[in-house]
């Protein structure tokens, strides 16, 4: 009962619960499978679903952790670019087949998808619009490329997977895309407008 | 600001690192890519499976994959397939007709059936006839035992998936045996001339060995 509270902090909530409750979730072998067996629910189910466990379950964790990893992520940075690297080896093709039938290859895409959500959450606010933009402008444009290739390419890229299934990821990724850069550009321009009127109210 | 640099400098090494292991150091961004340089590095031996089809009877297929000076043009298919295996069956053809020129027999076609459970002997027999198989150089077969036939397709790294339509999705090919019963190349199903050259060599130099 000690340990048990030592692992996690008087000041933990649900977040934590809410990490370990996900990832049970998804290593449980039928709902693996499932999400598995279609490409599109294996790129954009589970790979978010992975991040998220990351980004909850770093929250939590004591402050001093926290400050002395910032120490080594100013403005964010370091943060951002290891999850655009991950991000992009992971949309390999290659890797989605690779991981359904290495285990090793399937942990190492686990716990590189839970740091990099992790990494995000950490970086997001202290990196500011300017390395959001430079971020998001590697990220998106990545994207929209890898999704019109799977569109367009007449050979399946993955063994494992329908072709009609790579058209809809491919399909999907590009919308994504476009939906982020949108919703960003809307929250950077809120954000202006709030950040003027409150001047000109004073 | 030194150690944002040095960790961000640390993960992108990382990055560079594992993507060059992922895609072979850039050449293989698909498992099919990163299959075809795999066989070319290390050739694979053909596991232990009896093959049942037109004229072959429990045949052993190491043994029959074993003739001197002999190269084998292997593709894996199954008959109702109206798709990729259109192509292939009329690859198949076209190598056919290519061999028949040739007096030495030095290179021979078989096609293997993954869907043992719906082809049988008769259903290979109308797929021979389909495509005009002539059985001195294109064997049409199947691998009757489902232990096996999971163990040659996962040796040469056959994907077969279900379509949804009743069929299959397979990462069709053109996969060449050598005389000693290894898969030592794969060539696109449209690669006819490629395969067919490589064939032909690896079969003169194993008959001049």
């Amino acid at each position: 009962m000690t340990s048990l509270r030592r692992a996690v902090p008087r000041n933990a909530t649900w977040q934590t619960a809410a990490a370990l409750l996900l990832l049970l979730l998804m290593l449980l072998p039928p709902v693996r499978r499932t999400i598995e067996s279609n490409m599109t629910a294996h790129m954009l189910i589970q790979y978010p679903c992975l991040m998220l466990v990351g980004a909850f379950l770093v929250k939590e964790r004591p402050a001093r952790w926290l400050s002395a990893a910032q120490r080594w992520n100013e403005l964010g940075i370091a943060g951002l670019v290891g999850s655009a690297l991950t991000l992009a080896v992971l949309m390999v093709p290659r890797v989605l087949d690779l991981a359904l039938v290495d285990a090793r290859v399937e942990a190492l895409k686990l716990i590189a998808l839970a740091a990099s959500g992790a990494a995000l959450r950490l970086s997001w606010e202290r990196a500011g619009v300017v390395v959001q933009a430079f971020f998001l402008g590697n990220m998106l444009p990545m994207s929209v490329v890898v999704g019109t290739l799977y569109q367009d390419s007449a050979a399946r890229v993955c063994n494992a997977y329908r072709l009609a299934d790579q058209q809809t990821l491919g399909l999907a990724l590009v919308l994504i895309a476009i939906a982020t850069a949108a919703l960003w550009l809307l929250q950077v321009a809120r954000r202006r407008t709030r950040a003027t009127d409150g001047s000109s109210e004073r | 600001m030194l150690r944002t640099a040095l960790a961000t400098l640390a993960l992108a090494l990382l990055g560079w690192w594992s993507a060059a292991w992922i895609t072979r150091d850039f050449q293989a961004w698909t498992a099919e890519g990163a299959r075809r340089l795999a066989v070319i590095e290390q050739p694979v031996a053909v596991p232990k499976v009896a093959l049942a089809g037109l004229g072959l009877v429990n045949a052993d297929l190491h043994m029959w994959l074993n003739g001197a000076g002999r190269a084998t043009i292997v593709d894996f298919v199954y008959t109702r397939c109206p798709t990729v295996c259109t192509t292939l069956g009329s690859g198949f053809q076209q190598l056919q007709h290519a061999l028949a020129e040739e007096t030495t027999g030095g290179v021979k076609l078989l096609s293997i059936s993954f869907d043992p459970a719906h082809d049988n002997a008769s259903r290979l027999q109308q797929y021979a006839t389909q495509w005009r198989a002539d059985p001195n150089r294109w064997a049409i077969a199947t691998v009757p035992d489902d232990y096996q036939l999971q163990r040659l397709l996962k040796a040469f790294q056959v994907v077969v998936i279900d379509d949804g339509r009743g069929g299959y999705e397979h990462n069709a090919a053109l996969l060449v045996l050598d005389g000693r019963g290894r898969l030592v190349r794969i060539f696109d199903d449209t690669e006819l001339e490629l395969a067919l050259n490589y064939a032909r060599s690896i079969a003169q130099r194993e008959a001049s060995e």
